[in-house]
């Protein structure tokens, strides 16, 4: 153990143990995550540490959001509120106050009128979008750290390990022809729907997550575009600077969150098969 | 009259972007107050802000931190001085046991039935997110339940990055402290031992470690 530590460069035991917690956060640069996954990898009782930690701070979390599920009286806005609200923001428009002047003076009245509509276009398409797919982008953005790496654990085992912690199996699709590669899977959470999540890179250094869900009782909408991809039909929308594709295969609902553009997302969709097993 | 409906396309614009948030806004507050009549207060009082103040928020930037970084102040501002709230120079103590009794929770949590979960009712959860001081239990709230990063909310609470790592820190160690000690208390008190030392955490986890035979 000793060992493992003085033979890393910039990480000792005290550091992991000190910064462990913001690593499982999440809040690491690529070079620093590599330093301590180094340590890791070298020393068996940080790695024990790691581990147990993971373990608490992922039941820890499920914990807080089942606490925290959404329809619950202590997670929902009373309509008393909503209402008052309302009433109030009726108010403030009813009496236009010197705030909104200013803002309006400087700008001829029509312009600013499109200029707020086009805004408004805008933001409602957003809305529109399913918040699944909003916390998959964001999820996907915060490039939290796998829990099982390729470096480490055959690409082949993965599925199954996940599948031994989640309710179903996440059968991941082979994405072929491209030269693309599993980097690794973490468990993740989209809203209240625990969730696979397997990041992957391309050979041009491009990278991509894949979301995968269990969804038997079709509460995913269908939402962006359809676009077919090969027998599949696919979902296909911007976010974020994202290109998202969301498709399904029986009961299970894949999300697959890039930076390709959509001629090549629709190509790489094209090319995942299912896995037989 | 053209002014009014412009105004109205901004009432739009702004219950577009916030009122989606409205129930998230309303769990903090509820957490943040402990109240649900100050939680409604607070919430309607930061929602009217954020309005009056929307033509300062940056088009394209999250919406989200902005409302939230608004309640907080708000809450700072107005509510935290008739809150009654301990004070933290009263938890920062003893450090060392709730070490200890975090490292205990984290082994019964590995325990393959999930023992200290499950014994754990929602109502549990937020009773020890409410048992932590403020401070921390702002940095728990942001981060645990909210999913902000260090970086937000090092911005919504104006202070260091550095500051937030720590609070958060200490927030989670003193919750798991707080959930050790419901689990142990329902373990062990729902089998009939002995409650007079219900306050210790720590003397309660090992008497119910003690009890299921793990070491």
């Amino acid at each position: 153990m000793t060992q493992g530590a003085t033979s890393t460069t910039s990480f000792d035991c005290s550091d992991v143990e000190r910064l462990l917690e913001p690593y499982l956060d999440g809040e690491f640069g690529d070079d620093d995550r590599a330093s301590l996954e180094s340590h890791l990898s070298a020393c068996a009782s940080c790695r024990d540490g790691a581990a147990k930690a993971m373990a608490f701070r992922s039941a820890l979390r499920a914990r807080l959001r089942e606490a925290f599920a959404p329809g619950a009286p202590h997670t929902t806005a009373p309509d008393s509120l909503r209402h008052r609200i309302s009433v109030a923001l009726d108010a403030e428009v009813e009496r236009p106050a010197a705030w909104w002047r200013r803002i309006l003076s400087p700008l001829p009245v029509a312009a600013m009128a499109a200029c707020v509509a086009g805004a408004l276009v805008v933001f409602a398409g957003h809305r529109a979008t399913d918040p699944l797919v909003e916390e998959a982008v964001r999820k996907h953005a915060r490039d939290l750290p796998l829990e099982l790496s390729t470096a480490s654990i055959a690409p082949e085992v993965i599925p199954g390990m996940l599948a031994s912690k989640l309710d179903f199996h996440p059968r991941p699709p082979t994405f072929r022809g491209d030269g693309v590669k599993l980097v690794g899977a973490r468990l993740a959470q989209l809203r209240d729907w625990p969730a696979a999540y397997m990041r992957y890179e391309t050979p041009r250094g491009g990278r991509f997550g894949l979301f995968i869900i269990d969804d038997p009782q079709r509460r995913v909408a269908d939402e962006g575009h359809a676009v077919r991809a090969g027998p599949e039909t696919i979902w296909v929308m911007n976010m974020r600077g994202y290109n998202v594709a969301v498709w399904r295969r029986n009961e299970i609902v894949y999300s697959l969150v890039s930076d390709l553009d959509e001629a090549d997302l629709v190509r790489l969709v094209e090319t995942a098969q299912p896995v037989e097993r | 009259m053209v002014s009014s409906r412009a105004l109205d396309n901004t009432r739009r614009e702004f219950e577009v972007l916030a009122l989606p948030h409205l129930d998230g806004l309303y769990a903090a507050a509820l957490r943040l107050t402990k109240n649900p009549r100050d939680a409604e207060d607070l919430v309607q009082d930061s929602v009217l802000r954020a309005f009056r103040f929307f033509d300062k928020f940056e088009r394209g930037t999250n919406i989200k931190a902005w409302l939230y970084k608004i309640l907080t102040n708000t809450f700072i501002n107005r509510y935290r001085r008739t809150t009654k709230e301990r004070n933290i120079v009263e938890d920062e103590r003893d450090s060392v046991q709730d070490r200890l009794v975090s490292r205990d929770a984290a082994d019964v949590a590995e325990d393959p039935e999930r023992a200290f979960f499950d014994r754990l009712l929602s109502d549990d959860v937020l009773r020890a997110i409410d048992a932590v001081p403020i401070d921390f239990r702002m940095a728990v709230i942001l981060a645990d339940l909210q999913d902000f990063s260090y970086k937000e909310i090092a911005d919504i609470l104006d202070v260091p990055v550095g500051t937030v790592m720590s609070r958060l820190f200490r927030g989670r160690r003193l919750l798991q402290k707080q959930l050790a000690e419901y689990a142990t208390a329902s373990g062990v008190l729902h089998a009939g031992e002995d409650d007079g030392s219900i306050r210790d955490g720590s003397i309660q986890l090992d008497a119910w470690k003690r009890k299921r035979g793990i070491s």
